[in-house]
């Protein structure tokens, strides 16, 4: 069969069964339970903070002052020697390529591709949502941060900005709905596959660092 | 003041194995000021057929059981909970829709009860002034359980009980892996599944497990008896009746 | 594993259960189902969710033929390749032709359902693709050459010493018995596979009719890397896993992970529409959907099972089943276990393959409480029993001869009024002499199926002798039964 004759056979059963026919009206979708509603900016902070921290991920507040120092420690305690960052406004004016540079790690162009990625130690993106709820980030793809910075370094940093916070998933995905490509991070790589001991990092970063500026 | 009256709704199972509890229920139910009448065409609800599907057959268990027990309008009471289940929620699906069969089952079920529901939600009665000094642990019957939407009936009335302490049942609404046909079929599943409810009533420490349904207490009573346990299966009927 | 069996014994297997395989098996599901109580009990909305969740999934099931040609013009509109495929064989087909036109020699794979069940794996290695799969329960399934014994975790029946037995034989690495060690090796042989695979395979959790969005869950990033990495990904995806809208999907998202494992979320839920935009930003090249039928199309016209394909395929119902915790995966004989196994197999494969799985559960009804989506799944066993039994439109009736037999004796001996009670007197008096405290001890065949578990009581109707010597001997306002009360009046 064709291409066409094979779609126009599977329609036509889920059709035949349905007893429905091309064109009918579809009715309307039962309605979602309300979402969530924001906290105030504070809280919403505070609870996110708690919800990464609980998932292994080490969170905290980051401000211009403590930036330096924190990437410092970072650094060291991760044994950071090469990273990548990406080129995104939330992450613009944070002067982190500078910063990196001066601590001795070397940069790696976002554009670099997937094996130069892969031998980075740290990956760098803002977050274009976060929700506190769940303690999860929520990253759009594009040149400026393509998909695998978040994912192939073996430490991954999000610096998220309050202006980045919503309350829950249908704020999201209503700003998201005409992007290809959306991931939700929520706490590091993790399996629980052997014993059902939990094993951190198995494929995606070990470690997850999130820092609100 | 005319006293109420009940249909004894006996069951197969309890007429069978438990006939001592059935005397038990007719004692209760005098001391509440309620009168028992036995409809002697009953046999079997048809629940074991329904579970392998035998449609006819079943069809045919239930119409005999509604011939018996709609003859008088009083209500319907039974020591099992998954027969109610079955009168009351099942027996509507095998006639169809606006058929004479239809409405005869769907009047008839919904005046038949539990013990316990009876006990709790028809007569309101919560202390029936039994004594009963002795550890107990009760299991939850899926079917009274899920079917009957009861959960805390049997508990309250064993919770009056004078002298019982009530030990709770870790998993108490596990399933005792009785399930009727289920344990014939797979009975090697059956017996896993019934070794870990002994094992769990073992580890409450209660000389007695009780239920509202008499599958269950066959099924538990005898794995205790196989692992040699002292401990004792009884229906909450027996322990409700109990003067001691 | 992957090819759909002739048969499936789900007595045969549990006779002999390897010992392991229950308590590991009930280590998971108590894991998993400790966390979801603690997730459920602190979101007040639950049951709102769930019963949002069920309509509308019922909702998009009863328009499926137009939420499917929505979805399949979005994705094609995104630039994404779509195949339908009737049956197992057209789709292993439209994989096949896939990588034989792209000249694929190492595909990573992510687990997935809809390939176990069209048995992919096999048809490539066949054709001489070399294929991962690279979640570690999965990679480990893999390597021991079976199925997954539990939907969340794979290789849950296998100890930490087998699994480094394992690695040690067959990836030739010195492998220490330490899951983190274990994790280690499998994260290094596996991301030099995610880099240098042609191939990326994934399913799907859903499918968004509005956008055109395909939505996977993972949480071992395995997924992410399957469908970004290698310059093509195809997904095989059954019709079913549709969802109209992004709503829709926020509230089976908010129900998926919290039911299966006991998280919030998982640790990573990609949205992709269509293939990478451009080289810079990462993502595959081409991106092909192959959308999967087999049998699905048929149960939607059927009023009694439509709901079994609300499944979410979430595993809550398996952390909930007495059953499925005491014999594990493998007695349900396909790649999909538990009782939404028992309730699915049957459908896809026959009732005549199936017969023995609606009966693999006592009914108890505790599936049907937990279910996400609401599915009435024993109700739906039940109805499947009725199909075993009767037989139906496709195939007659497959019961074992035990049950039928057994139905036929019951149903005259229960009936008969008089056949009840004398044959109740019967085996009160045949019995009785073999007793002991009250109970029999063993029953002749094919009823020492009782007995070999558990000892039988004896019979011991005398309710109705009593019930008349009472009357005889009328006690206090006591009257005998009158059967024509029926207005309440009494002579």
């Amino acid at each position: 069969m064709k291409p066409d004759q094979v779609k126009n056979s599977v329609l036509n059963s889920v059709r035949l069964s349905l007893g429905r026919r091309p064109g009918d009206p579809v009715a309307e979708r039962p309605p979602a339970p309300p979402f969530r509603k924001a906290g105030n900016p504070e809280s919403e902070i505070a609870l996110f903070l708690k919800e990464v921290a609980a998932l292994s991920g080490s969170a905290k507040r980051v401000n211009e002052e403590t930036l330096e120092s924190s990437l410092e420690d970072l650094v060291q305690s991760e044994g950071v020697k090469k990273a990548v960052l990406g080129r995104t406004d939330d992450l613009a004016g944070l002067n982190l390529e500078e910063k990196l540079k001066a601590l001795g790690v070397e940069i790696t162009p976002q554009g670099a591709g997937k094996h130069a990625l892969a031998r980075c130690d740290l990956g760098i993106t803002g977050a274009d949502f976060a929700l506190p709820e769940t303690g999860t980030l929520g990253l759009l793809a594009s040149p400026d941060c393509p998909r695998a910075v978040s994912l192939l370094p073996r430490v991954h940093l999000a610096v998220v900005r309050p202006s980045s916070f919503r309350p829950d998933l249908d704020r999201v995905f209503l700003e998201a709905m005409d992007r290809r490509y959306l991931v939700f991070i929520t706490g590091p790589s993790r399996t629980a596959d052997i014993e059902l001991t939990v094993t951190l990092g198995v494929h995606g970063p070990k470690s997850l660092h999130v820092w609100v500026v | 003041m005319p006293r109420s009256k009940v249909q004894l709704f006996i069951t197969c199972l309890a007429e069978q194995f438990f006939p001592g509890t059935l005397e038990n229920m007719v004692a209760l139910l005098e001391r509440l000021g309620v009168e028992p009448v036995f409809p002697p065409g009953q046999t079997c609800c048809g629940q074991p057929l329904y579970n392998s599907v035998f449609k006819k057959q079943t069809r045919g268990l239930a119409l005999k059981w509604l011939k018996t027990f709609s003859r008088s309008e009083y209500p319907i009471v039974s020591p099992s909970g998954s027969c109610v289940d079955m009168v009351r929620h099942h027996y509507a699906e095998l006639f169809p829709p606006d058929s004479p069969e239809r409405r005869l089952a769907d009047e008839t079920g919904s005046r038949t009860f539990e013990f316990t529901e009876y006990l709790v939600k028809q007569l309101g009665v919560r202390d029936v002034g039994a004594r009963f000094p002795r550890k107990v642990t009760y299991h939850a019957s899926c079917h009274y359980l899920r079917g009957l939407g009861l959960r805390g009936e049997a508990k309250e009335l064993l919770g009056a009980v004078d002298g019982l302490e009530l030990r709770p049942l870790p998993e108490e609404e596990t399933c005792c892996g009785f399930g009727g046909v289920f344990s014939v079929v797979y009975p090697e599943v059956s017996r896993a599944m019934m070794e870990n409810k002994v094992q769990h009533i073992l580890s409450t420490g209660a000389a007695v497990v009780t239920a509202c349904d008499a599958g269950c207490l066959m099924n538990m009573g005898g794995g205790l008896k196989r692992a040699g346990s002292s401990v004792k299966a009884m229906h909450i009927i027996d322990i409700l009746a109990a003067k001691e | 594993m992957s090819v759909p069996p002739k048969t499936i014994s789900f007595g045969k297997y549990t006779k002999h259960i390897p010992p392991g395989i229950p308590s590991a098996v009930q280590k998971a599901t108590a894991k998993f189902w400790t966390s979801r109580e603690a997730r459920v009990a602190e979101l007040p909305q639950w049951e709102d969710l769930r019963r949002a969740a069920s309509d509308i999934r019922l909702h998009t099931l009863r328009h499926l033929d137009a939420y499917l040609e929505r979805f399949t013009d979005r994705f094609a509109g995104a630039g994404g390749r779509i195949h339908w495929a009737g049956d197992a064989e057209a789709a292993r087909a439209a994989v096949l032709g896939l990588a034989a036109e792209k000249n694929v020699k190492t595909a990573v794979k992510v687990k997935s359902m809809a390939t176990e069940e069209i048995g992919l794996n096999r048809a490539l290695q066949s054709a001489g693709v070399e294929v991962w799969e690279t979640d570690l329960g999965e990679f480990i399934a893999q390597l021991a050459g079976v199925g997954p014994s539990h939907i969340i975790v794979p290789a849950v029946h296998m100890t930490k010493e087998e699994i480094a037995g394992l690695f040690r034989e067959k990836l030739g690495v010195d492998a220490p018995a330490d899951p983190t060690e274990l994790a280690a090796i499998a994260r290094k042989i596996l991301r030099e596979k995610f880099l240098a695979a042609d191939m990326g395979i994934s399913g799907a959790n859903f499918l968004v009719a509005e956008t055109g969005a395909l939505v996977t869950v993972t949480n071992e990033g395995n997924g992410r890397m399957c469908t970004t990495l290698p310059n093509l990904h195809v997904a095989v995806v059954a019709i079913d896993k549709i969802v109209p809208d992004w709503e829709s999907l926020a509230v089976l998202l908010k129900l998926l992970a919290r039911s299966a494992t006991g998280q919030k979320l998982s640790a990573y839920t990609s949205f992709i529409t269509g293939p990478g935009r451009s080289p810079d930003e990462g993502g595959p090249g081409e991106m092909h959907l192959v959308l999967l039928d087999d049998g699905r199309s048929r149960i939607l016209a059927d009023p009694g099972a439509i709901e079994t394909l609300k499944c979410i395929r979430c595993g809550c119902c398996l952390n909930v089943c007495p059953v499925y915790k005491n014999v594990g995966g493998f007695a349900y004989g396909w790649f999909i276990s538990g009782p939404t196994g028992a309730m699915f197999t049957p459908q896809i494969l026959g009732a005549k393959t199936g017969r023995e799985l609606p009966f693999a559960s006592t009914l108890c009804g505790a599936c049907n409480d937990v279910c996400p989506v609401k599915i009435p799944v024993s109700d739906i066993l039940l109805y499947l029993r009725g199909r075993v039994v009767e037989g139906d439109a496709v195939e007659g009736p497959a019961a074992p001869p035990l049950i039928r037999a057994g139905a036929r004796i019951g149903a005259l001996a229960l009936g008969t009024s008089w056949i009840y009670r004398s044959g109740a007197a019967l085996m009160r008096s045949l019995l009785s002499p073999f007793g002991r405290d009250g109970w029999l001890n063993t029953l002749p065949p094919p009823v020492d199926r009782w007995t070999r578990v558990r000892p039988f009581p004896l019979f011991k109707s005398r309710f109705r002798k009593w019930w008349a010597g009472r009357d005889a001997a009328g006690p206090a306002g006591h009257a005998p039964f009158e059967n024509k009360t029926r207005d309440g009046g009494k002579s």
